[in-house]
C-alpha cells in the first residue's frame, strides 16, 4: 500500500505548529513555535497577541518542518489543520494558511477537531485498540469519550464549568505560583502531604465533572488562612488539592469502563503531562487489566502531530472540505 | 507581469488580478463576518475566471493594515503563505495608501479613514503626490478633525464608514492605479510581512508592554 503523508498544522491556542506524519502513526517532522514566555508576562493566554504571533510566525514554522522532513508540499497526500475549538482569531491564521497550501498545491483539505488531535496523539505512540474510552484534560478541556471505532465519538460527560487546567492555573495564581502553575504544583506534590481538607469535585455517578468548587474552596482556604495569620504550606496544598483532583478523573474514568465494558483506556490533552495523573492511571490500569495509553509528554500539550495523526484516519473516511472551511470557537466532536 | 492584489482590511474583500500592464479580473465584495469563510473561495473563483493558475502569478501585492485586525490577518497569511510556498515576489502596501490612490478627485489634500470604533480612526492625510502629510496613525477623530482644519487647501475624505465628517467620498479601490503604482515596490522576504496594526493590544497598553521582540 502507498504511503500517506499528511501535512498538520494547529493555532488553536498559543503554540503555531506544523507536522508531517505518514500513515497516522509514523511522525516524520514536528515543529513547535510556543508563545508561552510572551504570555507569562500577562499572567494568561491573551487572545489577540496570540494571533499576533501566529500570523508572524505560520510561515517560518511551515518552513522549518518541510525542511526537518526534507519534503516539500507537494509530497504531501492532504493539508489537515485545526479547524476548532479555540481562540477564534488563532484558529483563523492557521486556517487561512492551510486553505491557501490546499489551493495553491491542489492537495485535499481535512479538518480536523482539536480534541480529536489530542485523542488520536496516542495513535502516534501505538495502533490505537476499539473500543476505547478517551479522557480528555487540558487548559480548555475535561471530557470523557466513548469510541468504538476510528472517528465514531459519543461524549459521556464533560466539565459543567472549569476545565481541568484552568483550575491548575487558578489554583496556582492563588498561591502565587507564575503561570502556567500545572508543573509547579505537580511537583510539589510528590513532596508535600495531604493534610487540608477540600471536598472532592462533583462526587456523584453521572460522567460529568465540576471544578470550579474546588478551585473557591481552595481560595477560601488560603483566605482564610491568610486572615488568621496562618502560614500556607504549598506543597501541602498542592498534594491535597491534587489528589481530589486525580480522585474526581479517576473516579468516573474507572466508571466509564467498567459500565461500556471497555479494556482499553487513553488519556490524553496538556494536562496529561502530568506525572501523578499518569502514575495513578498506570496503577489503576494495571489493577483492573485494563490497556492504558497516554501520549509521550512532548505530544501531550498542543502540537500539530496529533492533528496530522487524526487528519490521517479523517482523510481515509474521505472527510475533506472545500475551501469555505470556517474556523469554530466550539464545536461539538463528531 | 501577472500580479495578484489582496485587501481583506476592512470588512470587504478586494482582490484583483493583473497580466500585461492591465486589470483583468477583479472581485469586491462586503463580507463582513464571512471574510474567512469566502475570502479564498473568491480569489479562487477570480483566477478561474480570469484562466490563471496560482502558480503563474509572479508577484502578490497585500495591503498589511491598517483595519480589522481579524481581516488584516486573512489577508497577510494567504499572502505570505502564497508567496513563500510558490516562491513568488511579495510587497505590501498600506490600506491608507490604497485608498488616498483610488480617490476620483482632484484636490490638494487626500485623507483615508478607517473607523476604529470608540471615537478613534486609522487616518492620513497625503498631498497630490501621495507624499504623508501626517503619517498613518491611530488617533481620535477630534484630532483628526484639527488637523483637516488647518490644511491650507481644498481636500477629499476617503472612507467606506459611516464617519461624520465633510467632504466624504466613497471608497472603490482604483486597481490599475494602486497596482501600476505598486508593481515595482521592492520585494520582500515572505517571513518578514507581517501587519501593521498601529494599535498595541489592550493587555499591552494596560500593562505598558510590547509583546514583540
Amino acid at each position: 500500500m502507498k504511503d500517506v503523508y499528511i501535512f498538520g498544522i494547529e493555532s488553536s491556542c498559543d503554540e503555531t505548529s506544523c507536522s508531517i506524519v505518514k500513515n497516522g502513526k509514523e511522525e516524520i517532522a514536528t515543529v513547535i513555535s510556543s508563545q508561552i514566555d510572551v504570555h507569562k508576562n500577562f499572567g494568561g493566554v491573551v487572545p489577540e497577541i496570540a494571533s499576533r504571533h501566529h500570523v508572524k510566525n505560520i510561515t517560518m514554522v511551515i518552513d522549518e518542518c518541510l525542511e526537518k522532513a526534507g519534503m516539500t508540499i507537494d509530497d504531501m497526500d492532504a493539508i489537515a489543520v485545526t479547524y476548532g475549538p479555540g481562540l477564534i482569531g488563532s484558529l483563523l491564521v492557521g486556517l487561512e494558511a492551510a486553505k491557501t497550501l490546499a489551493w495553491i498545491h491542489k492537495k485535499p483539505l481535512v479538518p480536523v477537531h482539536h480534541i480529536s488531535g489530542h485523542i488520536y496523539a496516542n495513535n502516534l505512540v501505538e495502533e490505537m485498540r476499539f473500543p476505547l474510552i478517551a479522557l480528555i484534560i487540558s487548559g480548555g478541556h475535561t471530557e470523557l469519550v466513548y469510541m468504538k471505532d476510528h472517528y465514531s465519538f459519543e461524549k459521556l460527560g464533560g466539565t459543567l464549568d472549569d476545565a481541568v487546567g484552568e483550575c491548575y492555573d487558578k489554583v496556582a495564581r492563588v498561591i502565587g505560583v507564575p503561570y502556567p502553575g500545572g508543573p509547579t504544583l505537580d511537583r510539589w506534590s510528590t513532596e508535600g502531604n495531604d493534610t487540608y481538607e477540600l471536598p472532592v469535585p462533583l462526587n456523584d455517578d453521572s460522567y460529568n465533572f465540576s471544578f470550579s468548587g474546588l478551585k473557591s474552596a481552595v481560595i477560601n482556604l488560603v483566605h482564610n488562612e491568610e486572615q488568621r495569620g496562618n502560614e500556607i504550606r504549598k506543597k501541602d496544598l498542592a498534594t491535597s488539592f491534587q489528589n481530589r483532583v486525580i480522585e474526581s478523573l479517576t473516579k468516573k474514568t474507572m466508571k466509564a469502563l467498567e459500565d461500556k465494558n471497555v479494556k482499553n483506556l487513553i488519556v490524553a490533552g496538556g494536562v496529561a503531562a502530568n506525572q501523578l495523573i499518569r502514575k495513578r492511571f498506570q496503577e489503576l490500569c494495571e489493577e483492573k487489566n485494563i490497556h492504558y495509553t497516554v501520549p509521550e509528554l512532548k505530544y501531550c500539550t498542543d502540537n500539530a502531530a496529533m492533528i496530522a495523526a487524526s487528519g490521517y484516519f479523517a482523510y481515509q473516511l474521505g472527510r475533506t472540505s472545500d475551501l469555505t472551511l470556517n474556523s469554530k470557537s466550539s464545536d461539538t466532536l463528531r | 507581469m501577472k500580479i495578484l492584489y489582496i485587501d481583506t482590511t476592512t470588512s470587504y474583500l478586494y482582490g484583483a488580478l493583473w497580466d500585461e500592464n492591465k486589470v483583468v479580473e477583479s472581485v469586491s465584495t462586503k463580507l463582513d463576518k464571512d471574510l474567512s469563510v469566502f475570502t479564498l473561495q473568491k480569489i479562487k473563483e477570480m483566477f478561474e475566471k480570469a484562466n490563471l493558475e496560482p502558480s503563474s502569478i509572479d508577484k502578490i501585492i497585500v495591503v498589511n493594515g491598517p483595519g480589522s485586525f481579524t481581516g488584516i490577518r486573512i489577508g497577510v497569511t494567504i499572502a505570505k503563505v502564497y508567496a513563500y510556498s510558490l516562491k513568488k515576489k511579495i510587497t505590501t502596501i498600506s490600506s491608507l495608501q490604497a485608498m488616498a490612490l483610488s480617490t476620483k478627485k482632484n484636490v490638494e489634500y487626500r485623507i483615508p479613514i478607517i473607523d476604529a470604533r470608540r471615537g478613534y480612526v486609522y487616518a492620513a492625510i497625503y498631498d497630490k503626490d501621495n507624499m504623508p502629510i501626517l503619517k498613518e496613525q491611530y488617533l481620535s477623530l477630534q484630532a483628526l478633525l484639527c488637523a483637516i482644519e488647518n490644511l491650507p487647501g481644498d481636500y477629499t475624505v476617503i472612507t467606506n464608514d459611516q464617519t461624520e465628517i465633510e467632504n466624504k467620498e466613497e471608497y472603490s479601490p482604483n486597481y490599475d492605479r494602486i497596482i501600476s503604482t505598486y508593481q515595482d515596490q521592492e520585494e520582500l522576504n515572505p517571513h518578514a510581512v507581517n501587519p501593521i496594526y498601529l494599535k498595541l493590544t489592550e493587555a499591552e497598553e494596560k500593562q505598558g508592554v510590547s509583546s514583540d521582540d
